[in-house]
C-alpha cells in the first residue's frame, strides 16, 4: 500500500495519545490515593478518659463497615509526638516542662475507604454519651480538601474520558481517509481482479493481512516510545509520589489487557475502516 | 449457449442500455456485435459478465441466468466465460505470468496445475518468451494477447471480446483476429464488439447491428453496415 507509512505513522500518533491518557488516569488514580491515605479522623480524648471507655470507643468505631484502620495513641506517645513536633520551639516546650504533667490525652486515628464516609463517623461520635469524654475531632479542618480532591478527581475522569472519545473519533476519519485515499489508488486492479472471478474475500485477503501487520508495527513502535517516556518519567514521579518505577510497574503489572485491547481495537479499527472504503469498488 | 429475451437495461430514466433485444447464439458461433457509440454495445457485455443485472427479460449465458444470479455466484460465471477488453485490464504490478496465472489462483487452482498450465497458454498467444516483462514493457497489441491468454485459462466455452482491436493498430489488429478466430476453430463461442467495419467485413460470420439500444440487423455471414 503506497500509503502505508502514513497509516502506520496515524496509528502510532493515535496510541500515544491513548497511552498518554492512561498515563494522566493512572498517575490521577495514584495521587488521589495517596492524598486519601493521608487524610484521617483524629479523635482527641479528655485527659482524664479512662482504658474502658476507649476501648468502648474503639468497639464502637469499628464495628462501621466503612472503617478500614484504627490507630490507638497512648498519652505517652502522644507527648513524645508533640514534643519531636515542636522540638524547634523551646517556647512550648517550656511550657510543657512547666505544667510538670503530661496534659495531653490519648488519640485514637481513623480511617475509612473513602473520603466522603469520614462524615458518617464525625456524625456517629458526636452521640451524647461521647461528649464528656472526647475533648476534639479534627475532621472538620480536612473536609474541604476531601472535597477539593472529589471534585479534581471527578473532573480529571471526565475530562479523560472526554479526550478519549475525542481520540477515537479523530482516529477514526483519519485512519479511514488514509486507508480510503490508499484504496481508491488500486480501484483498477480491485475492478480488474473481479472481473478475472476473484470473490470479495480474495480481494479483501490482502488488505486484512495488511491491516494486522500495520496493527502490529504501529504496535511495537508505539511501545518504543512508550517505554522510553517511562523510563524518563519514572524519576520525577518517584519524587513526587513517593513511588519508585510507578509507571514502569503499572504498565508491567497491566501489559497484557493493555497490549491486548489496543492491539485488537487498532486491528478492528483498520479492517473495519478499509472495509467500508473498499465496499464500492467490489460491486464490479 | 447465449440467450435474451426481451432484455432490458435502463439506467435512468431517460438511458436506457438497451431495449427489448431478443437474441440467440448457438455454441461455437462466431458472432460480431456492431454499432455506433451508445448504442448498447457496452450494456450487453456487461450484461453478459453479470456487471450488470437487466431491469426486465432473460440474459442466459452457458446456463446462468444474469437476472437471477447471486453475488456468490457472480465469481464462478466470470470462471467460466473468457473476457477481453479494448484497455486489455492487465494488474501493472504483475508480470505477464502472473497476470495469467492470478485467473487461475482465483479459482483455487493448484500450484502444480497453474506451472503447467500458463506457459502453454502463453505460448499460444505467442508470448512464450517474455513471460518476466511487465504489461508497460510490452506492446498493444502483445497486451492484448496476454489478456487473452489469461481470458483462455479456464478453456472458456464463452469468450467475450469487447473492442478488443480498438487501441491496436492495422498488424496487431489482424494478428488479434487471427488468434480469435483460431480459437473460435477449435469450438470456443465468440461473441465481439466492434466498430471497425474491417475486420467484420473480412470476417464473413453472423453479424448483429444494434441501434438505439434494439437489434436492427441479424444477418448470417452479414457485414458492417450503419
Amino acid at each position: 500500500m503506497s500509503l502505508s507509512f502514513m497509516t502506520v505513522l496515524i496509528l502510532v500518533l493515535m496510541l500515544l495519545s491513548v497511552n498518554t491518557l492512561i498515563i494522566v488516569q493512572a498517575l490521577t488514580e495514584e495521587a488521589v490515593q495517596n492524598v486519601k491515605e493521608q487524610i484521617d479522623v483524629s479523635v482527641y480524648f479528655q485527659n482524664d478518659v479512662t482504658e474502658e471507655e476507649i476501648l468502648e470507643v474503639r468497639s464502637y468505631v469499628d464495628s462501621f463497615p466503612e472503617v478500614t484502620e484504627v490507630t490507638y495513641i497512648e498519652t505517652d506517645e502522644v507527648l513524645a509526638q508533640f514534643r519531636e513536633t515542636h522540638k524547634e520551639n523551646p517556647d512550648i516546650l517550656a511550657s510543657l516542662d512547666e505544667l510538670g504533667e503530661n496534659p495531653l490525652g490519648p488519640t485514637m486515628i481513623i480511617k475509612t475507604r473513602e473520603p466522603g464516609e469520614y462524615e458518617n463517623i464525625i456524625t456517629a461520635l458526636g452521640v451524647p454519651e461521647y461528649e464528656h469524654i472526647i475533648e476534639a475531632k479534627t475532621f472538620a479542618d480536612t473536609e474541604k480538601a476531601i472535597d477539593k480532591i472529589g471534585i479534581i478527581t471527578k473532573q480529571v475522569e471526565q475530562a479523560v474520558l472526554v479526550l478519549s472519545i475525542l481520540f477515537t473519533v479523530i482516529a477514526f476519519f483519519v485512519i479511514f481517509n488514509t486507508i480510503r485515499v490508499a484504496i481508491y489508488t488500486q480501484r483498477i486492479e480491485i475492478g480488474i481482479k473481479k472481473l478475472v472471478g476473484a470473490t470479495n474475500w480474495f480481494v479483501r485477503g490482502p488488505y486484512i493481512v495488511e491491516s494486522i501487520l500495520f496493527s502490529l508495527f504501529s504496535m511495537v513502535f508505539a511501545g518504543v516510545i512508550i517505554w522510553f517516556a517511562i523510563q524518563f518519567l519514572d524519576p520525577y514521579i518517584a519524587v513526587i509520589l513517593d513511588s519508585q518505577q510507578f509507571l514502569t510497574n503499572y504498565f508491567r503489572s497491566n501489559i497484557l489487557v493493555l497490549v491486548g485491547s489496543q492491539f485488537f481495537a487498532v486491528l478492528a479499527l483498520t479492517i473495519i475502516t478499509s472495509g467500508l472504503a473498499m465496499r464500492r469498488y467490489l460491486r464490479v | 449457449m447465449i440467450s435474451l429475451k426481451g432484455a432490458s437495461k435502463q439506467y435512468t430514466k431517460h438511458s436506457v442500455g438497451i431495449e427489448n433485444v431478443n437474441l440467440h447464439v448457438d455454441a461455437g458461433e462466431f458472432v460480431s456485435v456492431v454499432g455506433q457509440s451508445g448504442t448498447g454495445k457496452t450494456t450487453l457485455v456487461k450484461l453478459l459478465i453479470a456487471e450488470e443485472k437487466p431491469t426486465s427479460g432473460v440474459v442466459e449465458i452457458g446456463g446462468w441466468d444474469i437476472s437471477r444470479i447471486s453475488q456468490q455466484d457472480i465469481p464462478l460465471l466470470r470462471r467460466q466465460i473468457g473476457v477481453i477488453f479494448q484497455d486489455f485490464k492487465l494488474l501493472e504490478k504483475k508480470t505477464v505470468e502472473e497476470n495469467v496465472a492470478f485467473a487461475l489462483q482465483v479459482a483455487g487452482e493448484s500450484p502444480r496445475r497453474i506451472r503447467d498450465v500458463v506457459p502453454r497458454v502463453l505460448d499460444i498467444v505467442g508470448l512464450g518468451h517474455k513471460v518476466e516483462r511487465y504489461p508497460n514493457q510490452l506492446s498493444g497489441g502483445e497486451q492484448q494477447r496476454v489478456a487473452i491468454a489469461r481470458a483462455l485459462v479456464h478453456r472458456p466455452k464463452i469468450l467475450v471480446a469487447d473492442e478488443p482491436t480498438g487501441n491496436l493498430d492495422a498488424i496487431n489488429t489482424h494478428e488479434i483476429m487471427e488468434i480469435l478466430k483460431k480459437i473460435n476453430d477449435f469450438g470456443t463461442t465468440i461473441m465481439l464488439v466492434t466498430h471497425n467495419r474491417e475486420i467484420v467485413n473480412q470476417l464473413r460470420k453472423r453479424v448483429i447491428t444494434l441501434h438505439g439500444g434494439k437489434i436492427v440487423v441479424d444477418e448470417e455471414q452479414g457485414k458492417y453496415q450503419l
